[in-house]
């Protein structure tokens, strides 16, 4: 029974159609989320890793804690139901706009204590040598310590992404038809009417992707190491 | 060459430098010691600015590294509004000036005027901390050399990054500097494949590849191996040879005794006496001077 419906799904093509737009989604929302996030993790990150002293980013230092604090404190559904029905799908954007835009938001924040941590963690005397040396803050920073720092922010970057992926399943919740949705689709009575190869399908296609991206970053890091080996 | 002018430190509650003044003059060596706690590593930091003083300033040469302390300019007090309402209450305004600076009455805003003196003063006269930096170089005790960097790019990063040296130019006297210390062969090597002499040789040379005026080291030996401190000593001994002025930081007596011109032994957050190695190790009339010396050089 299972392996009959497993071949039906690969053998109907609108099954399949189902599957690869709900796989298209997922791929569209976890890309969009991705790029947003880090680029907004990097920036908050740089924001609150100015020293106490300058008082001209105390303003932008509390905006950052706020905004963190916010969006570690509230689950990710109930974020992603305020983008949806209350800020941006209700004026009319595009539901995918949505979700990138809440999903990103979401990681950035994450992101953010990543980076900070992983720049915390490049020892203070390492910044010390370069301004003795007359190095100025910023090259200091780019030369020496961000280097050092993203060696050790990549495995967790990489944590948070796997993380992103396998969240976005639950634009379901507003109603988007994405790969989780999809296999939810496939099973329902009106098409195969079992749920259990349609999930294990879907399951599938999520463990590859994790895999691959896995894949991806144990690449990245192998490559940053080598300045500790030789 | 360095004239510290009543720095004090605190951190938090805790005074770590009192009122602290000194002076270095051009190719003088002098060494600091003092039992740990007694504030030297700190007015070594503060030298160049690592630490940021509470009070007092700092002068390379003729320009100020720190922000001018106004309690060390009577004439910048007597712009003060505390000042003006004190003159005008029929105090002389020399007096009005001393009892300001004796009770430190100086408040957070003082009125336009004293703010414009100030800054006047501090434009005219500070260098940027960067530029005074160059000339300072600066060793440390856990070496800090850049872990991500080959040695070569240890020596040459600063000179090529401020514009002081092409390219070819820093690699030639970063060549020159490795094989003086007889380190050429460990050029294209990173850090972490170093001992720790090694570490603290290079860190030595990479201050030196900036050309600095003065060489300040702070436990330059202090976290390495017995054995391993020969060779650094031996460098630093060189160094102090060829007339560089050097401020050190440091428990080896036998250095201070031979190398030092001037011994300063600091307790407490003051320097507690200062005079020729000869004078501190035979003849040092600071009590506390007795007691730490008695103690470090009768070990066992």
């Amino acid at each position: 029974m299972f392996f009959e419906n497993l071949s039906e799904i690969f053998t109907t093509p609108k099954y399949l159609d189902i599957f690869f737009n709900g796989l298209k989604l997922t791929f569209i929302i976890s890309v969009g989320a991705a790029i947003l996030g880090l680029f907004l993790g990097v920036i908050v990150a740089l924001v609150k890793l100015t020293p106490k002293e300058n008082k001209a980013m105390a303003i932008p230092r509390l905006i950052c804690d706020v905004y963190i604090t916010i969006v570690r404190g509230t689950p990710m559904a109930l974020q992603l139901f305020i983008m949806a029905f209350v800020i941006l799908t209700i004026r009319g954007f595009p539901q995918e706009i949505t979700a990138i835009i809440a999903f990103g938001i979401n990681s950035g924040a994450y992101v953010a204590e990543n980076i900070r941590a992983g720049i915390l963690s490049v020892d203070i005397g390492q910044t010390e040598a370069g301004r003795s040396l007359g190095l100025s803050s910023r090259i200091t920073m780019t030369k020496i310590v961000i280097p050092q720092a993203i060696k050790n922010v990549i495995p967790a970057i990489g944590n948070e992404l796997i993380a992103l992926i396998k969240e976005t399943s639950i634009v379901t919740m507003i109603g988007m038809q994405d790969l989780t949705a999809a296999a939810k689709n496939v099973g329902a009575g009106n098409n195969l009417a079992s749920y259990f190869a349609p999930m294990v399908v879907a399951a599938l296609f999520y463990l590859a992707i994790v895999y691959a991206l896995t894949f991806a970053i144990k690449l990245i890091e192998r490559r940053l190491r080598a300045s500790d080996k030789r | 060459m360095i004239s510290v002018k009543s720095i004090s430190k605190n951190f938090g509650d805790v005074k770590v430098l009192k009122n602290v003044s000194c002076d270095i003059k051009k190719g003088e060596k002098v060494v600091i010691i003092g039992p740990s706690g007694s504030g030297k590593s700190t007015l070594l930091r503060c030298m160049n600015l690592l630490e940021k003083p509470t009070g007092g300033e700092v002068w390379l040469e003729d320009k100020m590294i720190t922000s001018a302390d106004p309690y060390l300019h009577p004439e910048l007090v007597l712009e003060s509004a505390t000042a003006k309402k004190l003159i005008a209450a029929g105090m002389e305004s020399g007096a009005a000036a001393d009892k300001i600076i004796a009770e430190k009455l100086l408040k957070k805003n003082e009125g336009r005027a004293f703010a414009a003196a100030l800054s006047a003063y501090n434009a005219q006269n500070t260098i940027p901390l960067n530029l005074a930096r160059q000339k300072m170089g600066m060793v440390f005790q856990h070496f800090n050399l850049f872990n991500n960097l080959t040695i070569m790019d240890n020596l040459t990063l600063a000179p090529v990054e401020l514009k002081l040296k092409t390219k070819a130019e820093a690699k030639e006297k970063a060549e020159e500097l490795l094989e003086r210390i007889g380190l050429t062969d460990k050029a294209n090597e990173y850090p972490s494949r170093l001992s720790g002499g090694q570490k603290q040789r290079i860190a030595i040379i990479r201050a030196l590849a900036m050309e600095p005026e003065v060489m300040l080291f702070d436990e330059p030996t202090s976290a390495l191996d017995p054995e391993l401190v020969g060779e650094v000593l031996s460098v630093m001994r060189s160094l102090a040879d060829e007339g560089m002025t050097m401020v050190v930081v440091t428990h080896e007596m036998n250095f201070a005794k031979n190398v030092a011109t001037r011994v300063m032994f600091m307790a407490d957050g003051v320097i507690a006496e200062e005079g020729t190695p000869e004078q501190i190790f035979t003849d040092p009339r600071h009590p506390r001077t007795r007691q730490f010396l008695h103690s470090v050089l009768n070990k066992d």
